[in-house]
């Protein structure tokens, strides 16, 4: 018998349909994974699992008996827990505290904390995980989003009372992830698993599907298009499901070989979180930038981008040296950057489609004395919007309301809109659905065959050598060495992540 | 979202009763209409005049509509503005006239009487109702030359850059240079941020200690309470006061009253008549309601000398 | 529907106070010559307010600005008391509110410490200041020259038909011509919207080029300058100048941007929704003082309505 099962589940946001009649179920001790492109209608389920969002409406059972699922603390009382792409954390708490957030901490005295028992309670679930390397008693911010989420999966193990934890929905775990830490995580899923609780497993991440899941639900259009046990199924079917298409080719073919003439060369350069970088990219050129978590990755391209002081060694664009130090000065030069956390870094959630993709360009489109021209502003947006192929409601819809794929787009419009010399790209395709993801593969080789050179990290090996020419490996914040990727498979590249 | 509507029209609702409350206080009775504007309700004086005016415009049957600003005196022109346009019969302030004339010259336009409460007098008003400084002083500055047998150094504590307080001053400088054997030794302008006392303990601290011998110092003449009481501190804790030392203050506020009460040092003060300041605004008014002209464009009201014989019989 | 409502419940409540007043006060409220003292009632509070929008449309705001107006008013008086002439003392107070900005601007964007700090900090300074250089003394009667305190007094004459002549005071010209400013400014300009950018996300405009630290100096100078014209207005309006007049606009100015705020669907300071705010507020003072309403039930009028408005827009958010 099924653990939960929900059907008949719809829910519309005044009038744009979110599920229709959409079916859900998970077994006790599974790992049921559930896939669909971006606006399938999986963030809506797990809201209303999590009682966030109320069905428009549902029927629900848990062990066999129907049950409603009215707020969030009803949710935790049927044993559901929730594991978000964003933690909430508190970073200036201790680990331990951070795992005994929210429940009585042990008291000594009657009223002082006794912070060794506290310890020990905190330790006690980091060990029923196995984990022995967080150090319970250090600032939760020391942490690495790995470890934070391990952290976070701790805490949901001391249960208040009879509310013992049965199902963890996980949103995108790995997405920011390495992949050492990604493996650790799919060895306490495990554990989790051995102790009876079941797994929804939610990602983008076909490998790391097959390999961990026991069964897959795909929703597509707010629909339950089918459930499979994964044994039965493959990658292709899967995704023949999701986009209702057959997806031979990943990666869009390069179209031109690589330019000459180099565009952007480093040497030994040093910032305060990285050093020795030293490479050339030729326009038409794809270089990826890989290594375990940071690694330093991203903070080779904040020193291209003039956030991070260059400190010993120079970079130079066109053959001559960078001017200003800092991000203006940047854009102005035909650089751009596509930021890590799209919506920490990249996007005006709450402000227009326009005003987002524009941001970097108003200097063009405004007439003297810097008054804006509406009428340039628009086109400029629409002719963006249109390449990009953008799926909204019109340039003045506010960005929270679109898609992560979507969105995504929106700050690679605001990126190509100024003919772009040099694409700075950190994790362009971070939590984007397949069929945009193409989409965005399709953009980044265009610019590179218009003769544009790009740098771009990835934590997707695959994505990384499907894309690049070649490939820097950081090290703990230092070059070790560029690879090429022709023949590369992603077991060899991922063994030079280590020594 | 129902929710929201909803709490908008409770507001709703209680803004409106609130306000028709209001309303219907205001309106029960169709008699004359008198505003009461000031920024200085907080203030103890000034909430003595009100009352004053307020238990006098009670016996007379007016509807008195208090203001207080709250020491914004741009508003005081907007409420006088509002107090025309609401077409009041009369309208009592208690702020300078010279601030607020721009507010005035409109009850003017409008041919609305303003009678000022202690507030400076001015061709804009009918007139001023106040006590008077000048008579003030000189009673508090012949009480000392009496008390000292007209000879003795005299320390003075003047504020020279107050008008009202100022005129108090000239008029003690005056007195005491009528006697031949009286000797300032010192005036004084203390710094008032912190109220007077502290720096006028300090101020006469230094003074003592100048003058270290036993009589040198006959009398202190405070042109208001604060630096008096700072100064009958400074002598207690030099030790000196059994000296004979005497201290006058002016205004009789509540700490001086029971300084003066001990029989101490602290001999005597002034007790201005705010009660009869309002209560006289109010006559002032009841006489321009009637239509006369008042002449007179400053109205005294008699002060008292307050020393320990009569101290325990004001109120 | 509902957004309609949401959006525009601060308004439709607006017209509820002005239908209320108007009902009740048939003679006196709804006059021309009643809404001309209003405009000329808070068009000091108005300046302040829409240029305190500048710093707020950042997701800043500045504490400063009460006792920036307070020694904009001392400084130009200070030196007519020296025999300036008018031009010079309303030129240094300007300068004054320019600089005093620039610094609030150093603090926050620079140094970075947060705006309440900063500007608690530069607010007590200013204070300071205008004591220091007043001795704490009111400076009026003959030192005020009459142009200046005429300025306040003045107006535009207009005649309808031929006889009935209605002044409109130069203060509430002053106070549109700002609104048209600062409208301008923030509505129709690339440095407008890259303060709105700013109040969006900070770090994602920084990474977009945006010149973040200049353009958060430059809107805080801006605010200053608006503090600086209010303490102007209101010293020429009460022809004198005292260390302290201008501390009510603070608070008031700050309020009248939330309440504008509650009329975005994004909850984004709007400078003709701040109008709405200016208004409310004014509107309230006039008519209550009109029904002969207490002037503490006022205050606590104005306190309740500034809560319904916020709350009501974010329980919307919260149910979304």
């Amino acid at each position: 018998m099924s653990f939960l099962e929900v059907a008949h589940v719809s829910k519309s946001y005044s009038g744009a349909i979110a599920l229709k009649d959409a079916r859900l179920d998970i077994a006790p001790g599974e790992v049921h994974a559930l896939m669909g492109e971006n606006g399938a209608g999986k963030s809506t389920i797990i809201k209303i699992l999590a009682g966030v969002t109320a069905a428009d409406s549902m029927a629900a059972t848990i062990d066999g008996k129907p049950v409603t699922i009215t707020d969030a603390q009803e949710s935790y009382r049927h044993g559901l827990r929730f594991i978000h792409q964003e933690l909430n954390i508190v970073p200036h708490l201790s680990v331990a505290e951070n795992i005994m957030l929210g429940l009585p901490y042990p008291r000594r005295f009657g009223a002082l904390v006794d912070w060794r028992k506290l310890n020990a309670m905190a330790r006690a679930a980091l060990d029923k995980l196995q984990v022995s390397h967080i150090d319970t008693r250090i600032k939760a911010a020391r942490l690495s989003t790995g470890d934070q989420m391990l952290m976070k999966i701790a805490a949901t193990l001391i249960s208040a009372g009879d509310n013992m934890a049965r199902l963890y929905v996980m949103d995108e775990p790995t997405a920011a992830l390495t992949g050492a830490e990604s493996r650790k995580l799919f060895e306490v899923i495990d554990e989790l698993k051995q102790s009876g609780a079941s797994i929804l497993y939610v990602s983008h991440r076909m490998n790391e599907v097959m390999e961990i899941c026991d069964r897959v639900t795909v929703f597509r259009d707010g629909q339950t298009i089918a459930t499979r046990n994964l044994s039965d199924t493959d990658k292709n079917e899967v995704i023949h499901l999701m986009t209702g298409r057959d997806v031979k080719d990943s990666y869009p073919p390069r179209r031109a070989a690589k330019g000459e003439d180099v565009l952007l060369e480093t040497k030994a350069l040093r910032t305060r979180q990285v050093r020795d970088v030293d490479f050339q990219v030729n326009r038409g050129e794809i270089l990826g930038i890989a290594g375990l978590a940071d690694a330093g990755q991203s903070a080779v391209l904040l020193a291209l981008l003039g956030v991070d002081r260059v400190q010993a060694g120079h970079v130079t664009i066109h053959g001559s040296p960078i001017a200003a130090q800092n991000p203006s000065a940047a854009w102005r030069n035909h650089v751009a950057y596509i930021p890590r956390e799209r919506r920490r870094e990249g996007l005006m959630l709450q402000r227009r489609i326009v005003d987002n993709i524009n941001l970097p360009h108003l200097q063009k489109l405004s007439f003297a004395a810097g008054f804006l021209s509406r009428r340039r502003e628009r086109r400029f947006a629409d002719a963006l919007g249109k390449k990009v192929r953008l799926k909204s409601g019109g340039m003045n819809q506010a960005c929270y309301q679109l898609s992560g794929g979507n969105q995504q787009k929106v700050v690679f419009a605001r990126a190509l809109g100024d003919a772009p010399e040099l694409l700075l790209l950190d994790e362009p395709t971070r939590g984007v659905d397949v069929g945009a993801k193409f989409d965005i593969y399709t953009l980044i080789r265009e610019r590179s065959a218009e003769g544009a050179a790009v740098v771009m990290t990835s934590s997707d090996l695959p994505e990384l050598i499907g894309m690049c020419d070649r490939i820097l490996i950081m090290r703990e914040g230092a070059q070790h060495s560029i690879i090429e990727t022709d023949g590369l498979s992603p077991a060899d590249l991922l063994a030079k992540f280590y020594d | 979202m129902r929710i929201s509507k909803t709490l908008k029209t409770i507001a709703g609702l209680a803004g409106t009763m609130v306000l028709a409350t209001g309303l219907s206080m205001g309106l029960a009775q169709a008699a004359s209409k008198v505003a009461v504007i000031t920024p200085y309700l907080a203030q103890p004086g000034t909430q003595f005049y009100v009352e004053g005016f307020k238990a006098a415009a009670e016996k007379n049957g007016w509807e008195t509509n208090i203001v207080d600003t709250a020491g914004d005196v741009a508003a005081v022109i907007s409420r006088l503005e509002d107090a025309v346009n609401q077409k009041v019969d009369a309208i009592v302030i208690n702020v300078d006239p010279q601030q607020v004339a721009a507010g005035l010259e409109v009850a003017r336009e409008a041919g609305i009487p303003v009678v000022g409460m202690d507030s400076g007098s001015d061709p804009l008003l009918a007139t001023n109702v106040t006590s008077n400084g000048y008579a003030m002083a000189a009673e508090t500055a012949v009480y000392v030359a009496n008390r000292i047998g007209g000879k003795g150094r005299v320390v003075m504590f003047v504020f020279d850059a107050f008008p009202p307080v100022q005129i108090r001053g000239v008029v003690a400088d005056a007195i005491f240079g009528n006697f031949p054997d009286i000797k300032i030794v010192d005036r004084v302008t203390p710094d008032v941020q912190d109220g007077g006392i502290a720096d006028s303990r300090a101020k006469m601290e230094a003074i003592l200690a100048a003058n270290p011998d036993k009589g040198s110092i006959a009398a202190v003449w405070a042109a208001w309470d604060q630096p008096a009481l700072g100064a009958l501190q400074a002598i207690e804790d030099a030790g000196r006061s059994d000296e004979g030392i005497v201290i006058v203050g002016m205004d009789a506020n509540p700490q001086a009253r029971d300084a003066i009460a001990t029989g101490g040092n602290f001999e005597a003060s002034m007790a201005q008549d705010f009660i009869g300041i309002g209560n006289k605004a109010a006559e002032m008014v009841g006489r321009l309601l009637k239509g006369e002209t008042i002449r007179e464009p400053v109205v005294y009201v008699p002060t008292t000398l307050v020393t320990s014989s009569n101290v325990a019989d004001l109120d | 529907m509902i957004s309609l409502f949401k959006r525009y419940g601060t308004l439709v409540g607006f017209i509820a106070i002005v239908a209320f007043f108007w009902f009740n006060l048939p003679d006196t409220f709804m006059t021309a010559r009643n809404w001309l003292n209003i405009s000329q009632q808070i068009s000091m509070l108005a300046v302040v307010a829409f240029t305190m929008t500048f710093v707020m449309v950042m997701g800043d705001f500045d504490l400063s600005v009460g006792s920036m107006a307070s020694l904009s008013g001392i400084t130009a008086a200070l030196l007519f008391s020296q025999g300036y002439p008018v031009a010079a003392g309303v030129a240094a107070a300007l300068a004054m509110g320019i600089l005093g900005g620039f610094f609030n601007g150093f603090l926050v964007s620079i140094l970075g410490i947060l705006p309440f700090v900063a500007t608690l900090g530069t607010l007590t300074m200013f204070s300071g200041l205008a004591f220091w250089l007043s001795d704490g003394k009111t400076i009026f009667g003959r030192d005020i020259p009459k142009t200046f305190s005429g300025f306040a007094r003045g107006g535009v004459d207009i005649e309808l038909a031929g006889t009935l002549a209605l002044k409109i005071p130069y203060l509430s010209i002053l106070a549109l011509v700002v609104l048209a400013a600062v409208w301008l400014v923030l509505e129709q300009t690339s440095f407008g919207r890259r303060l709105y950018a700013i109040g969006g996300n900070y770090e994602a405009a920084r990474l977009a080029g945006v010149k973040v630290r200049r353009l958060r100096m430059a809107a805080f100078a801006l605010t200053g300058f608006g503090a600086a014209i209010g303490g102007l207005m209101y010293a020429s309006r009460v022809a004198s100048a005292n260390p302290t007049q201008g501390s009510g606009l603070m608070l008031d100015a700050i309020a009248a941007v939330f309440l504008g705020m509650t009329m975005s669907e994004e909850g984004e300071p709007r400078v003709l929704a701040t109008l709405v705010g200016v208004l409310i507020l004014g509107v309230l003072d006039n008519g209550l003082t009109q029904m002969s309403v207490d002037s503490y039930i006022r205050e606590i009028l104005v306190g309740a309505i500034i809560l319904t408005a916020v709350a009501s827009s974010s329980v919307g958010k919260f149910r979304r």
